[in-house]
């Protein structure tokens, strides 16, 4: 699917726009968009909408051996995948410019600033350690990617619960959800990324810029920071210089934006986990709004089976019962057999003057090759018991054949075998005769 | 004029035949090609068989090798089967990774081992946690005509009948694995599953064993996977044209006549080649 | 997790159900379709301009996409789009779009047992959303054979794994035929009739809930 380029026109207004500090969704400069987070039924599974963008993480664990060269500590794994779900234009596993920069970005954000404990992760030194992986997938591109997986990322670390581990000796045991509570990571505090979009040089301000005013900027500023006003990451992109000012006022915007974040996140993970602890609903169907005329819901509905039974057993009555097997596999060799032009063929005529015909190119009789049958079946001793439950049928000509060719030089049976396969291409040239024949006719 | 009509209305030529019962290959609508096996001609593999399906031609080699199973399931081998279709088997695949086909079959070939319970994994186990075989079942086309599915699972029966896998024991001073060459068994082959395909013309009629010319012609295809008892461990219907339960019901009925066709075939094989 | 449904006698139960429609603002269709705890998203291109190599003459050119939720897309994802392909192929009128190219992407939101029927349903849900022209619609359904040989209708994942069978219809809503068919284990011929027939049933509750939501969703103008 292709992307729609901007055209001239539009690129202008919206220019136009921010210079009268005005933006089409009639946010001011500083503001947020509204960031909604919904819980999965499983640990470590949320989504969240940062206006129009849409992002998923999971968060799931493994028992691997640590890198050698930090053997206490657990191994952190991040990846953001841009969905041709987000966006025509973004093709299925291909790591673009844009995706290398996000997941390097996101790397440096989650995991350089070491806000998740890695020798917690430890199980046995230098043998067995957790690996946490976080998948991120952008469902929805509406701008301003970074920041909308960055609060994924962390809320999914958040919500994620691993499963408990003893190790008694050399041997670790791994419980299951019923046996232990699984126990949650152990966070030191939460980076969150705000993106700032320069336009005319640095003279214009945007927080949280949309799709189309990403498309018309000149630069962008994103600066990751926790709740204590540490700045984890910072990172300038693009074709803009700016003041030490301008970063400072950024960084100061950034730490009002993390701190209602941080609120926002924290009230939701404990909503979440009031509602699994009471038994109350959770999970993404209980995040659909009911109100909307987009959604509708149907509770648990019944589906009346009664008399399938009797309906599937008419199905089958009604049906042919299997018809009788005709196919008698012919053995060549040994190690080689064929069933042969199927069953049922109303072909019978054209098989019969066919073998007639089979008959009086190699110079032979039907007589005498059923004769030789008989002597053949007498002789070797492989092929008697296979042969000797059939009938034998006058229409399987490649049968006759076999036997023509080697009359009565039958003494040991590796013998048969190499005479018959000298005579493989002929018969092969036969076979081939007699297809023609038949597509001709 | 009939080689032009055909490549001009090629699916108008196609109905003028199937009204008549037949198709243009002589053949009748519920009709096999011919069906060859050879068993055990690669001798460098554990197990072989190549199976002629008319023109379609496929080859199943199986390599044995040794490795500890997984933890969470100690006493179970592994079975790996692989679909290849190489660029040499029909115009329309590349070489390079394997495409959607490939990749479809290969996991209806891990489908049918798995459904039908041919192998039992457990009988794959040497010592519980420490050694088990791992058989890499590997199913390569060499020339298509239809109807992959079919040969792919012949191949793979004949194939897995033909493994003979030398006795492992295990030291239990020095703890390391024994090979005896000498001694061989065959694997246990637990159940016989045999699969037919149908495809679909015009959303009504049905026709057995489709060439690849009537593959790309026809509005769907069905395969049903039946076993020596008639239990059903496959109905692999992939899309194309709706069907009723009855027509369904049709496709079983002759599925089981052709595994009893099939499984005489490959018993009178096997009986040819056991040494007396 | 959900509350596991006592079975009535003769009867199955479908889980809770819930979709919503026209949720992503980038894409032409999309709609999430929710089985209990089982969640896919869909969302739908097209017709489109197509790629060169990807044109074809006569028809549309559709392309399925499944996303799993944790790592990348294997074997089974892409025997299971060629499945998802084929049953759109069967109802979409491509014929109407000649030489454009359609692209529907389904993203696996949570995996709760019958993943595929809820795969066939958002990927419907979303064909419907876009507007393309469908010759029928189709639903997806998954019965289930317990050990003891009774039906399940929409098993969750631990009654998926005890079953002895899994079995996975897509109906057509014209006539309810069989447009797709898979199934996991081994079972009799008797229990796959009884089990499509059974199918066929339920999907006039889904196909039910399928008028229900869009009747929903144009009810304002």
């Amino acid at each position: 699917m292709k992307a729609t380029p901007l055209s001239n026109c539009e690129r202008r207004f919206l220019l136009r726009a921010i210079q009268e500090k005005k933006r089409l969704d009639g946010r001011q400069c500083y503001d947020y968009r509204n960031i909604r987070v919904s819980f999965g039924a499983d640990r470590g599974c949320c989504i969240v909408e940062l206006g129009r963008t849409r992002v998923l993480a999971q968060v799931s664990c493994e028992l691997v051996p640590p890198k050698p060269s930090r053997p206490t500590e657990g191994v952190l794994f991040f990846n953001l995948e841009l969905s041709p779900m987000a966006a025509p234009g973004l093709e299925p596993g291909r790591q673009s410019e844009l995706l290398v920069s996000l997941n390097r970005l996101l790397e440096r954000c989650l995991r350089d600033s070491k806000c998740i404990e890695t020798e917690s992760l430890c199980v046995v030194a230098g043998e067995k350690v957790w690996q946490i992986r976080l998948d991120m997938h952008l469902l929805n591109h509406d701008g301003n990617i970074t920041d909308a997986a960055s609060i994924a990322g962390i809320v999914a670390l958040c919500h994620f619960r691993r499963p408990d581990v003893s190790v008694q000796g050399e041997e670790v045991t791994v419980y299951t959800p019923e046996e232990r509570d699984p126990v949650p990571l152990s966070i030191h505090h939460m980076p969150i990324c705000v993106s700032f979009a320069f336009f005319h040089q640095g003279t214009y301000l945007l927080v949280d810029p949309t799709e189309r005013e990403e498309r018309v900027m000149d630069g962008l500023l994103v600066i990751a920071m926790n709740k204590h006003h540490e700045i984890c990451t910072i990172q300038s992109s693009g074709v803009v210089m700016l003041l030490p000012d301008q970063i400072l006022r950024c960084s100061k915007i950034t730490a009002v934006k993390v701190a209602e974040i941080t609120e926002l996140i924290q009230k939701a993970l404990e909503n979440d986990q009031k509602a699994r602890k009471e038994g109350g609903k959770f999970g993404f169907a209980e995040s659909i709004p009911n109100q909307r005329i987009t959604t509708f819901k149907m509770e648990s509905a019944a589906v009346d089976t009664n008399d399938v039974e009797e309906q599937a057993g008419e199905i089958i009555a009604k049906a042919d019962p299997p018809s009788e097997v005709f196919a008698s596999p012919v053995v060549h060799t040994p190690g080689t057999a064929q069933i042969g032009e199927g069953i049922e063929s109303s072909w019978g005529d054209l098989e019969e003057s066919e073998k007639e015909e089979a008959a009086e190119e190699e110079g032979e009789s039907e007589a005498a090759a059923f004769e030789c049958e008989k002597v053949e079946t007498e002789d070797t001793s492989t092929l008697k018991e296979t042969k000797s439950d059939e009938p034998i049928v006058l229409s399987d000509s490649e049968e006759e054949e076999v036997v023509i060719l080697e009359p009565q030089e039958l003494p040991r049976k590796t013998r048969t075998q190499t005479s018959i396969k000298q005579e493989n291409p002929s018969k092969k040239a036969f076979n081939k005769r007699r297809r023609k024949k038949r597509t001709s006719r | 004029m009939a080689a032009a009509f055909k490549t001009v209305e090629p699916l108008e030529y196609y109905r003028r035949f199937l009204k008549e019962n037949c198709r243009p290959d002589g053949r009748e609508l519920g009709e096999f090609r011919t069906t060859t096996v050879n068993i055990g001609s690669i001798t460098t593999a554990d197990g072989s068989a190549l199976v002629k399906l008319g023109n379609t031609t496929v080859i199943c080699g199986v390599k044995a090798e040794l490795a500890p199973p997984a933890v969470d399931s100690a006493n179970k081998g592994y079975i790996v089967p692989n679909v290849e279709l190489p660029s040499l088997c029909a115009e329309r695949f590349r070489s390079g990774p394997p495409g959607e086909e490939a990749q479809a079959a290969s996991q209806f070939i891990a489908d049918v081992i798995e459904n039908s319970q041919m192998i039992v994994k457990e009988d794959l186990c040497i010592a519980n946690g420490k050694l088990a075989w791992v058989l890499y079942c590997d199913i390569i086309c060499l020339d298509y005509d239809g109807n992959l599915l079919d040969a792919s699972v012949f191949a793979l029966l004949a194939a897995l009948k033909n493994v003979q896998l030398p006795l492992v024991t295990i030291n239990e001073e020095t703890g390391l694995s024994e090979v005896n060459l000498k001694q061989k068994n065959p694997l246990i082959i637990r159940k016989h599953p045999v699969a037919t395909s149908f495809a679909i013309f015009d959303d009504t009629l049905l026709i057995v064993d489709p060439t690849a010319e009537e593959e790309d012609l026809a509005t769907g295809t069905v395969t049903i996977v039946t076993d020596e008892e008639g239990r059903l461990c496959s109905v692999h219907k992939p899309g194309g044209s709706p069907l009723t339960g009855a027509k369904l019901q049709d496709c079983i009925t002759r599925a089981i006549t052709r595994h009893k066709e099939v499984k005489k075939l490959i018993d009178k094989v096997i009986k040819s080649i056991t040494p007396k | 997790m959900a509350v596991e449904m006592e079975v009535a006698d003769g009867q199955c139960r479908l889980r809770p159900f819930s979709c919503e429609l026209g949720l992503l603002s980038r894409p032409d269709g999309s709609a999430a379709f929710l089985q209990g705890d089982t969640s896919v998203l869909a969302g739908l291109y097209g017709p489109a301009e197509a790629k060169i190599s990807k044109e074809l003459p006569d028809r549309a050119a559709l392309e399925v996409l499944l996303r799993p939720k944790v790592g990348l897309p294997g074997v089974l994802e892409r025997s299971r789009e060629q499945l998802l392909r084929q049953t759109c192929e069967a109802v979409l009128l491509g014929v109407l779009h000649p030489r454009t190219a359609i692209s529907l992407v389904l993203q696996v939101l949570s995996d709760a047992g019958s993943l595929l029927s809820c795969c066939l349903n958002a990927a419907c849900m979303a064909l419907l959303d876009a507007g393309l022209p469908l010759a029928a619609l189709f639903c997806g359904v998954t019965y289930a054979l317990q050990p003891d040989g009774a039906i399940l209708l929409d098993p969750t994942a631990r009654q998926e794994q005890e079953a002895r069978a899994v079995l996975t219809f897509a109906i057509a809503s014209s006539d309810r035929k069989v447009l797709m068919a898979t199934t996991k284990g081994s079972c009799s011929v008797e229990e796959m009739q009884q089990c499509l027939a059974a199918a066929q049933r339920a999907a006039s509750t889904i196909f039910q809930f399928y008028r229900d939501s869009v009747r929903r969703r144009y009810s304002k103008n």
